[in-house]
């Protein structure tokens, strides 16, 4: 199920198909002027469905908005077996937002068939900045105050000196190799305002200890920049067989902060961790090497990971940003919800797939003492008051 | 002892990503993990960590592989799964099931790396063809019931009969830039022997003597890819054996067969006399891409199309494009995703018909979209499939090799 | 079990304080909701308040309507019962800020003309501007997604509401959502929440995200004498560089009440920006004009102040919320021109027409000719699935028409079920929301 159905120009939208994979759409509208704005890194491997289930963001998703903001409707089979249309091209329309609320339901709602997606003009120009500095911290503190100062990157990304050494060894250098840490500043729009914003950002990067600050020249080192960010994830394969990726969001103005702690971790627990992550909205991606042939690695990688994501949570964070909570990440949900907040997601889950045959076991924790029953608490009134 | 176990700190390189799956021909066309990179080397893995055995249903899913590499021009961990490939098909042909399509691997084997016996064969050919019995056969479409006898009978061209290249081509003009010897291949001999009479020519025209060994065999790239190795390895030492020492390089104008030679030095490591000429290897379009040629004008729309084994095997993309721009007048238009899999590769389309047929389809309507008359490619599997595509729908293209262009252009010279 | 009116209203007082709870039957019948006299008033101050309040009507199967400013009771059909009417308006408080991150956390009952005039120092702004917005309340707005046209460029609420703390119809506090701008954690109960009428849960808090005002906005007027033509234009900027903070549809009338030069149709482009990418938009959209022939003049900015002025929600007027497509503007126009009578010709029409949805505001007009505008216009968007809402409208008219519109039914189904599911005593709001909920 991989075909576009439709595509709307007049209207902006178009209609695809779940396996369609996320790149193919804007490729197909790309030449008439138009694009769709989400773009994991996956995106040349992932499929819009996919993106559908885990309300996929990418590194343009500062700007942009992430699947669930560009998603008009959804044909779906529900877990009750119902075909049904929800949402559509039209922005206005009665009842609950049931697009909203399976967007991002990991496939736990049931299967979605079809997708109204909306499509967006392709900015005029694009300036893509490359800033060094000497430390992760300061790269931090840049990015803090170009968010703080109002200025509204495409994409506002972060590399370690780690990740720099392995996408450099795969794709050939890239990225200054020296660097502690680089920030991938993408700015687009009016050209204009590309151009004023580009100063304000080049000043506060230099004001933050920036080494360089360079300027992609034409479309090829453009899409070197990108190319290298887009495939860091594979790339560590280089530096590493295993790792525990982890997707934790933080307010960007506790980036540095959470980055001095991370540094902590990662020497307390004696890991690697390499870092390529969405810096504009505090979204990291610490991936945590380990040997997967040595058990007692793999343990410290999971304590190093397990303590991160807590400071994650303990500065107002989020268990997730764009990968979604699946198997691996439904015990953490506690940590951000009450027992209140998920009896309702279970309910809600229930409505949708009342014999539970979606995706068991993903996305909710099941509860140690019965499964399920996670006991909401009602405020207590006081004992025969009306009588 | 033929097998090699495929290197686990290799396969431990992947780590999941996923970025090959959408470069992956088999992936695009049967959209199942196992059929990806990605799940093919799982699968490698696990049979290589005895946690797999080697089942008929695993040997089915590499089977399936075309050994296109377009996955490790994908993947930005630099897994090398060509080799990981090979060396599993090579335990695969010492352990593994044999199903009917390994059985018909051997037999065609023994006719298309043996160019006398391919010599022999299609002089039986080209009766067939001028007969009227091959008018026969189509049409009361006995082969249809042999699908993969069908796909080699629709794959054969017209042959022209091919008298042999002499052994040494002296240069031409005062230019000498070294003695090239020259690769002249199984079926590109048989099949094209125009082309390796125009890569002679180029090749003189550019300052090189050319040495042609007569006895030359055939380099074994089809046997590596079936892991058939110690056959590979008898083949490659007798080629190396007849080519002399003294050249400066060797030009190989089939892109499997470059790239199989390039990476002799792999399958008998610690061999000086190997690795020597394993670096001497080129091919023909890395040697002519800046050589001075007298290049005559083309009214052409041409579109080029990446081999597999030149794009991915030897990251070769620049050098056909540049001199096919070279040519005055012949405009050269993109080809969208040229560097997918035509559904050639080697015998594959012999072996598996259907899949190679749907690639096959893909890309020829890329090539219908073009416009173009001509396309140009480096490689003798490529030419025969693509000319089958065209010509079953009908599109008046010709399909060429780059030299077949350029030494039409240089005929068109001013002298 | 059933208690008496008294006893409930012992608890109430018990619980929120005597001074938050109003039973004067003077000031009950002044709140009255189409005619249904809520039999308590309360104005709670805390959550917990609200909780307590949710919980006994839980128990005793009561009706409860939350209000905000009070602006947009007129949406959905009259209420089938009215027990308690919740004023949440003083729930108004500034929870959490955070400007460096561009999010703040806000009790529902704060307007958003108090939200904005605490970002404003620091140039962030709440970019959800449904006309009459300053008094408006965030709950009610988000209860009611209403919006404005900075929805071209902003969306809606939809997009900006990051986290809910919410009380369920038996009186639990629950929270959905993150304080962080990117979060996808659970499920996004944020999206439930916003346009469901407070039917699932009464909205208490609110986590936002802002964004950065522009340095500077012009708004430009381009005028037309067909609707055709303005459709057309729209779907060049649309289709241009441009990047409008709004892209607004005007018919005469509704130029007329915004002060702006007259016209059979308008459209208003606003661009926000840097100083000096807002000059060079200006320039590239009158480039774009004159080479289709159209007129087009700078206006004040006040164009969007008489705007929302005039447009304020008032009493006794029909107003329509109508979700066409870009490409289906002009027909959507011309069905609502030939539905009214030249005496209603006053219709004051605008809309967001980058995404082509449309605002009728009506005064005067019969209840027969509503319903058959409505009915015409529904024949239409029932073509390309878009909808037409009533968003407010006298009782007579809200009575025998559904304000909402039909609902396929599977869908309709799945909503009554996550009903069902989450106040199956019909606490919430009923009879309120589509398809009767």
């Amino acid at each position: 199920m991989d075909a576009v159905l439709e595509i709307d120009l007049p209207n902006r939208c178009a209609v695809v198909q779940p396996g369609l994979i996320n790149l193919w759409l804007t490729t197909a509208v790309s030449d008439r002027g138009y694009f769709f704005a989400p773009d994991p890194s996956s995106q040349m491997v992932s499929s819009i469905g996919g993106n559908v289930s885990t309300n996929a963001g990418g590194p343009h998703c500062l700007k942009y908005g992430v699947t669930t903001n560009h998603v008009l409707g959804l044909e779906m089979v529900t877990g009750a077996g119902e075909l049904v249309r929800i949402g559509g091209k039209a922005a206005e329309r009665p009842g609950y937002d049931l697009t909203g609320t399976v967007v991002g339901s990991e496939g736990t709602f049931g299967l979605v068939t079809a997708i109204t997606v909306r499509l967006l003009h392709t900015p005029e120009a694009v300036k893509t900045a490359l800033a060094t500095f000497a430390s992760m911290t300061e790269a931090s503190e840049a990015v803090s105050e170009i968010i703080a100062s109002g200025i509204v990157p495409a994409a506002l990304e972060m590399l370690d000196a780690a990740i720099i050494s392995a996408i450099n060894a795969s794709i050939g250098k890239i990225y200054p190799d020296a660097a502690d840490a680089v920030l991938l500043i993408e700015l687009d729009g009016p050209r204009a305002e590309v151009e004023a914003q580009a100063e304000r950002v080049a000043t506060i990067c230099r004001r933050h200890g920036a080494v360089s600050v360079t300027v992609a020249a034409d479309e090829m080192e453009r899409a070197l920049l990108w190319k290298g960010r887009k495939e860091a994830a594979g790339a560590v394969g280089r530096l590493t067989s295993s790792y525990l990726l982890q997707d934790a969001v933080v307010p960007r103005s506790k980036l540095p902060q959470i980055m001095r702690e991370m540094k902590a971790i990662a020497a307390r627990h004696r890991v690697v961790i390499a870092n390529v992550f969405h810096a504009g909205d505090g979204n990291l991606h610490p991936l945590i090497c380990y040997d997967d042939r040595s058990a007692e690695e793999l343990e410290r990688a999971k304590q190093a990971n397990e303590e991160l994501l807590g400071a994650c949570i303990a500065l107002g964070g989020s268990v997730t940003g764009e990968h979604g909570v699946g198997l691996d990440k439904a015990k953490n949900l506690p940590l951000q919800y009450g027992e209140a907040d998920l009896n309702f997601m279970f309910r809600l889950r229930r409505v949708f797939d009342p014999a539970g045959l979606m995706n068991p076991d993903k996305l909710l924790p099941s509860h140690p003492a019965c499964g399920e029953g996670f006991r909401p608490k009602r405020p207590v009134l006081p004992a025969g008051a009306w009588i | 002892m033929a097998a090699v176990t495929p290197d686990i700190d290799d396969l431990r390189l992947c780590v999941h990503c996923g970025i090959c799956l959408p470069q992956c021909p088999t992936y695009r066309v049967l959209g199942e993990e196992m059929d990806s990179p990605r799940g093919r080397l799982y699968l490698m893995r696990a049979a290589a960590e005895g946690r797999l055995g080697f089942t008929e249903t695993f040997a089915r899913h590499l089977d399936l592989c075309l050994g296109c590499r377009a996955c490790e021009t994908a993947c930005p961990a630099g897994v090398p799964f060509g080799s990981l490939l090979e060396a599993t098909r090579s335990q695969l042909a010492e352990r593994g099931p044999r199903p009917r399509a390994a059985l018909l691997c051997r037999l065609l084997r023994g006719m298309f790396t043996e160019p006398r016996r391919l010599g022999v064969m299609l002089g039986g050919l080209r009766l067939y063809q001028r007969s009227g019995l091959r008018h026969l056969v189509r049409a009361t479409r006995v082969l249809a019931l042999a699908p993969r006898l069908a796909a080699m009978e629709a794959l054969l061209p017209d042959v022209p009969s091919a008298p042999a290249l002499p052994e040494l081509i002296p240069a031409q003009g005062r230019r000498r830039l070294g003695r090239a010897g020259l690769l002249t291949g199984c079926i590109q001999r048989h099949l094209f022997p125009d082309v390796n009479r125009d890569t002679a020519r180029l090749l003189s025209l550019a300052g090189y003597d050319v040495v042609v060994p007569r006895d030359q065999g055939c380099c074994g790239a089809l046997e590596l890819h079936a892991g058939f190795l110690d056959d590979f390895r008898d083949r490659a030492r007798s080629l190396i054996a007849t080519f002399p020492v003294d050249l400066d390089v060797i030009v190989v104008n089939a892109a499997g067969c470059g790239l199989a030679m390039k990476e002799y030095g792999r399958w008998m490591p610690g061999e000086a006399v190997v690795a020597a000429f394993a670096e001497k290897i080129r091919d023909v379009t890395e040697v002519l891409v800046d050589a001075e040629l007298p290049l005559g004008p083309l009214d052409l729309t041409a579109t080029y199309h990446d081999a597999c084994h030149l794009a991915h095997g030897q990251r070769i993309r620049a050098e056909p494009r540049r001199l096919l721009g070279r040519i005055p007048d012949l405009r050269l238009v993109p080809l969208t995703e040229s560097d997918l899999c035509c559904g050639s590769a080697g015998v594959y389309n012999l072996l598996e018909p259907e899949v190679a047929d749907r690639l096959l389809s893909m890309k020829i309507d890329r090539i219908a979209e073009t416009g173009a008359a001509a396309v140009v490619t480096g490689n003798p599997g490529c030419l025969l499939q693509i000319a089958k595509g065209c010509q079953e729908r009908g599109l008046g293209i010709e399909v060429v090799h780059p030299v077949t262009l350029l030494a039409r252009a240089t005929r068109r010279a001013v002298k | 079990m059933a208690v008496s009116a008294a006893s409930v209203a012992g608890v109430f007082a018990e619980r929120l304080g005597p001074e938050r709870l109003v039973v004067d039957p003077g000031a009950l019948s002044a709140a009255a909701i189409d005619g249904h006299t809520p039999r308590w008033l309360v104005r709670p101050a805390s959550i917990d308040h609200v909780a307590a309040v949710l919980a006994v009507a839980w128990d005793e199967n009561l009706a409860v309507v939350p209000r905000g400013a009070g602006t947009a009771l007129g949406l959905g059909p009259p209420p089938s019962r009215v027990d308690v009417l919740l004023d949440l308006t003083a729930l108004d408080h500034v929870l959490e800020d955070n400007p460096d991150d561009l999010t703040v956390s806000v009790e529902a009952g704060i307007t958003a003309g108090g939200l904005a005039e605490r970002l404003a120092g620091r140039r962030q702004w709440l970019p959800v501007d449904p006309p009459g917005w300053r008094r408006r309340t965030l709950g009610g707005m988000t209860a009611t997604n209403a919006a404005g046209p900075l929805r071209a460029r902003y969306g809606t609420l939809r997009d900006l509401v990051l986290g809910v703390r919410f009380v369920q119809a038996d009186g639990v506090v629950t929270w959905g959502g993150a304080r962080v701008v990117k979060s996808v954690t659970g499920y996004d109960i944020p999206k439930l929440m916003v346009g469901a009428l407070g039917t699932l849960g009464v909205v208490c808090e609110l986590t936002l995200r802002l964004h950065p005002m522009p340095d500077a906005e012009q708004t430009w007027l381009a005028t037309f004498t067909s609707v055709e033509a303005a459709q057309a234009f729209v779907a060049r900027v649309v289709d241009s560089s441009l990047q409008p903070t709004r892209l607004e549809l005007l018919n005469e009338a509704a130029l007329r009440v915004c002060h702006a030069p007259s016209a059979p149709f308008g459209v208003a482009v606003a661009i926000g920006s840097a100083h000096p990418a807002v000059r060079e938009q200006g320039e590239r959209l009158a480039a774009l004009g004159s080479s289709e022939g159209v007129r087009i003049a700078a206006v004040g900015d006040n164009v969007w102040t008489h705007y929302d002025t005039a447009l304020a929600p008032a009493e006794g007027e029909v107003v329509l919320r109508i979700g066409s497509l870009p490409s289906r503007l002009a027909d959507t126009v011309k069905v609502i021109e030939r539905a009214l009578p030249a005496a209603e010709r006053a219709a004051l029409i605008t809309g967001c027409a980058a995404l082509g949805t449309l605002r009728v505001a009506i005064t005067g007009a019969d209840p027969d000719t509503v319903r058959r505008l409505v009915e015409d216009l529904r024949a239409l968007t029932g073509e390309f699935g878009g909808a037409v809402v009533i968003e407010s409208a006298p009782t007579a008219v809200r009575t025998g028409l559904d304000p909402w519109g039909p609902v396929e039914p599977a869908t309709l189904n799945l909503m009554r079920a996550i009903k069902q599911e989450f106040d199956s005593r019909g606490v919430l709001n009923p009879g309120r929301f589509v398809g009767g909920l």
